[in-house]
């Protein structure tokens, strides 16, 4: 049977077709590349002006200057999909990057930043590692927050020497020598929130997250804590996006009890889906409190929730909460965020301070680099970072020759008041009840609290 | 195995749900017998105009029932708009070429989403509505007005949808479209017209639909877009032609998956529900003759 040409319907599915590869292509930015401002871009070409505070020109070592040697090549793979988009993180490192190119450069050197976005493809993932290298010919690794890309691509980074500087999701990205988080990863935040309602003697808690791959390995920290404490800990998981909140509300409220606690470890949409429903249920005090990891700390979900849920909520956070924090490094983040980061979309917030943290960690080893900036090199001085204050963690972080890497195992927890979240407890080490956290310090000792 | 009290919580929210499932599913079997289109856009443009509902309150500062209505005349524009131009275009292909090419419709409207309400910094967003304030309690659940509307808006929309397409002229005018677009315009019937009308009110329950799940289910692009998919369960099981019976299975699908919830063994598998039923449906009464969709091949 031949294919008919030019008949109206056919039209229309080519048009149709064109529309939804051009929507697609746009929309969901399946695997493309985009680049940092090098000193002939934007960034370069007008003196940052400075904030009220701290100017952007702090972020390099001559203000105002843009750098127009060779090129250092660094790049990094971010999951960008519907629902989980991590964008933010990278293009924030980019802001940071483009700040450093306007005011001097890596000793004269800009960085030229490739990002790589995936859609939770293993093919797709390992390709853009080898794009990344064997065509953008990067030297260094940073930014990388991918839901898989540490379990895919950790053995290839190892062969070839790179020491990642990342935002962590996968175990991979905590239990191998070449990648170092800035942030606690699901797991340890869990452990956190999880910890925190321990603190405040509930009788039970129940542990909820989205049925997504990896969900045993998370599942292990909070199971350590509940255990060494005595308490029954129930283990549940639902399939995103969740449809049913209602029932996901009541099931959890009635497994927890009235003394127990409901630790969530969502994306904030499903979060918020669940405490919402549990709010309209009216749910919210069938419990003695509620908890949730890391992605629940936006003032978005504060704003959403109302007030019902002020010291009611108890969220933990792996970096400084930046409402209340008046450090020259927050004030610098904020700067950067506001003349560079047009491109984040979500501003203040966690994700941006952990690409705002990365990329401080790369270039601050990067200038301690002497010679040419190659591959060896830029990741000798990765790996060297030792003890370094980043402004933005509760501890001093480390990369260093280790087994397995959790630099960031102290955190804060918040709370909503009033459509904003607030410190309701200051820095705390995640307790060495999880067995990785025991061995991490085992190798790796307790760095020094800076907060 | 749980005991009574323990599942009643559940009844609760299984109606609740079965509701959620029955606006979307009435909304595409009614298109369904004026057109003879399965409508697989109908949550992704109800989740779009609940986005931009969203934006006209919170960021323009628009009082709520502007961004409601907002959210009404997107859906009812978008599909009458895709209506009126592919509509006589797709009208003689096969069933299955116009439910995909409304698939179409629903990537691209995706993708939109996707980009103008991005969730890559952490956004969550949701649409409170002044009915759910007040409520009554049954059991130890709380029940507030929305979900009340919710579950009647899907039994006003059944009975007022079934009196009009079986008794007002253009109703029997869109059955008769649907079964011979052609032997229907022989007889004087202005086809477009009646098409139009068929679109439009789809597009206004698209609208209803939209603000009604954003608020009981989730202001989520992904959540509301791949709603239909479950709904669409409860349409397989009336096979596209009752809406009686559309309603009723999503009831019954929207009370059997919570009511698994509870039951520990099962829980992990209550997604499965609207598809096992669909297909348990399916499969008994393919027994009493025919596939689904043989006879819209037939009606095409």
């Amino acid at each position: 049977m031949g294919i008919r040409k030019h008949t109206p319907g056919v039209r229309w599915a080519v048009a149709l077709g064109a529309g939804i590869a051009i929507v697609a292509a746009a929309g969901c930015s399946s695997g493309s590349s985009t680049t940092s401002s090098t000193p002939s871009g934007s960034s370069s070409s007008s003196p940052p002006s400075s904030s009220s505070t701290v100017s952007t020109s702090q972020c390099g070592t001559k203000p105002g200057v843009a750098a127009t040697g060779t090129p250092i090549a660094l790049g990094g793979i971010v999951t960008n999909q519907p629902g989980t988009s991590f964008t933010d993180i990278a293009n924030m490192a980019n802001a940071y990057f483009a700040c450093v190119n306007a005011n001097g450069g890596i000793n004269g050197h800009p960085i030229k930043y490739y990002i790589e976005t995936e859609q939770t493809n293993p093919a797709q993932i390992a390709a853009d590692a080898k794009q990344l290298v064997q065509t953008d010919h990067v030297v260094g690794i940073v930014g990388n927050t991918s839901i898989i890309e540490c379990s895919i691509d950790s053995s290839y980074w190892q062969k070839l020497g790179y020491y990642i500087i990342d935002s962590g999701i996968a175990p991979e990205c905590y239990s191998t020598p070449n990648s170092a988080a800035v942030n606690m990863g699901p797991r340890y935040s869990s452990d956190g929130a999880v910890q925190y309602a321990l603190a405040q003697h509930v009788s039970k808690i129940v542990f909820d997250q989205s049925n997504v791959p990896g969900t045993g390995y998370i599942a292990a920290g909070p199971n350590a804590l509940a255990a060494a404490a005595h308490v029954p800990i129930v283990q549940l998981t639902e399939n995103v996006p969740i449809s049913d909140a209602d029932s996901v509300a009541i099931k959890e409220v009635d497994d927890a009890g009235p003394n127990g606690a409901v630790v969530l470890n969502f994306t904030p949409p499903e979060a918020l889906v669940i405490l919402q429903a549990a709010q309209k249920l009216g749910l919210e005090d069938k419990v003695k409190l509620w908890g949730c990891s890391t992605p629940c700390n936006t003032d978005f979900l504060a704003t959403s929730l109302g007030p019902k849920w002020n010291s009611k909520l108890f969220v933990n956070a792996e970096l400084t909460p930046p409402d209340v924090t008046t450090t020259t490094t927050m004030k610098l983040y904020e700067a950067i965020l506001k003349q560079y980061g047009s491109a984040v979309s979500g501003g203040i917030g966690s994700f941006s301070q952990m690409g705002f943290t990365e990329a401080e960690i790369a270039v601050h080893a990067l200038e301690t680099v002497t010679g040419a900036y190659t591959v060896a090199s830029v990741n000798a001085a990765f790996k060297a970072v030792s003890n370094y204050n980043t402004g933005m963690l509760c501890q001093a972080w480390t990369y260093g020759s280790y087994p397995m890497h959790i630099p960031n195992n102290e955190d804060y927890t918040v709370t909503p008041d009033n459509g904003k979240m607030v410190t309701a407890q200051g820095c705390t080490q995640i307790s060495a009840v999880d067995p990785q956290i025991k061995a991490y310090r085992s190798a790796a000792g307790t760095a020094p609290m800076v907060q | 195995m749980p005991s009574w009290q323990d599942f009643e919580p559940f009844i609760v929210s299984g109606l609740a749900l079965g509701g959620v499932y029955a606006l979307s599913g009435v909304g595409m079997v009614v298109l369904y017998q004026a057109t003879g289109v399965v409508y697989l856009a109908f949550g992704a443009v109800g989740a779009m105009g609940a986005l931009i509902a969203w934006s006209l309150i919170n960021d323009a500062h628009a009082p709520g029932w502007v961004g409601w209505l907002v959210c009404v005349a997107f859906g009812a524009v978008v599909t009458l708009g895709y209506g009126m131009v592919f509509g006589p275009a797709l009208a003689k292909r096969d069933p299955l070429v116009k439910a995909v090419a409304t698939l179409g419709l629903t990537l691209v409207l995706f993708g939109v989403m996707d980009l103008l309400w991005t969730t890559s910094g952490g956004e969550s967003r949701a649409i409170t509505l002044p009915t759910d304030n007040g409520g009554f309690t049954i059991g130890q659940v709380q029940v507030d007005w929305t979900q009340v509307i919710g579950l009647a808006a899907g039994v006003a929309i059944t009975v007022v949808t079934g009196v009009f397409l079986r008794y007002a002229k253009l109703g029997t005018a869109m059955r008769a479209m649907a079964n011979d677009r052609e032997i229907t315009a022989t007889l004087g019937v202005p086809v477009r017209r009646v098409e139009a009308a068929a679109w439009l009110g789809c597009g206004i329950l698209a609208g209803v639909a939209g603000v009604l799940l954003a608020d009981l289910v989730a202001l989520d692009a992904t959540t509301l877009t791949f709603l239909v998919i479950s709904s669409l369960a409860a349409t397989l099981i009336a096979r596209l032609r009752s809406i009686t019976v559309t309603f009723a299975a999503a009831i019954v699908i929207g009370l059997v998956h919570d009511l698994l919830t509870p039951i520990q063994a099962l829980t992990n598998y209550r997604d499965m529900t609207p598809f096992v039923l669909a297909a348990i449906a399916l499969l008994v009464l393919s027994r009493g003759g025919g596939r689904v969709l043989s006879r819209s091949r037939e009606e095409a």
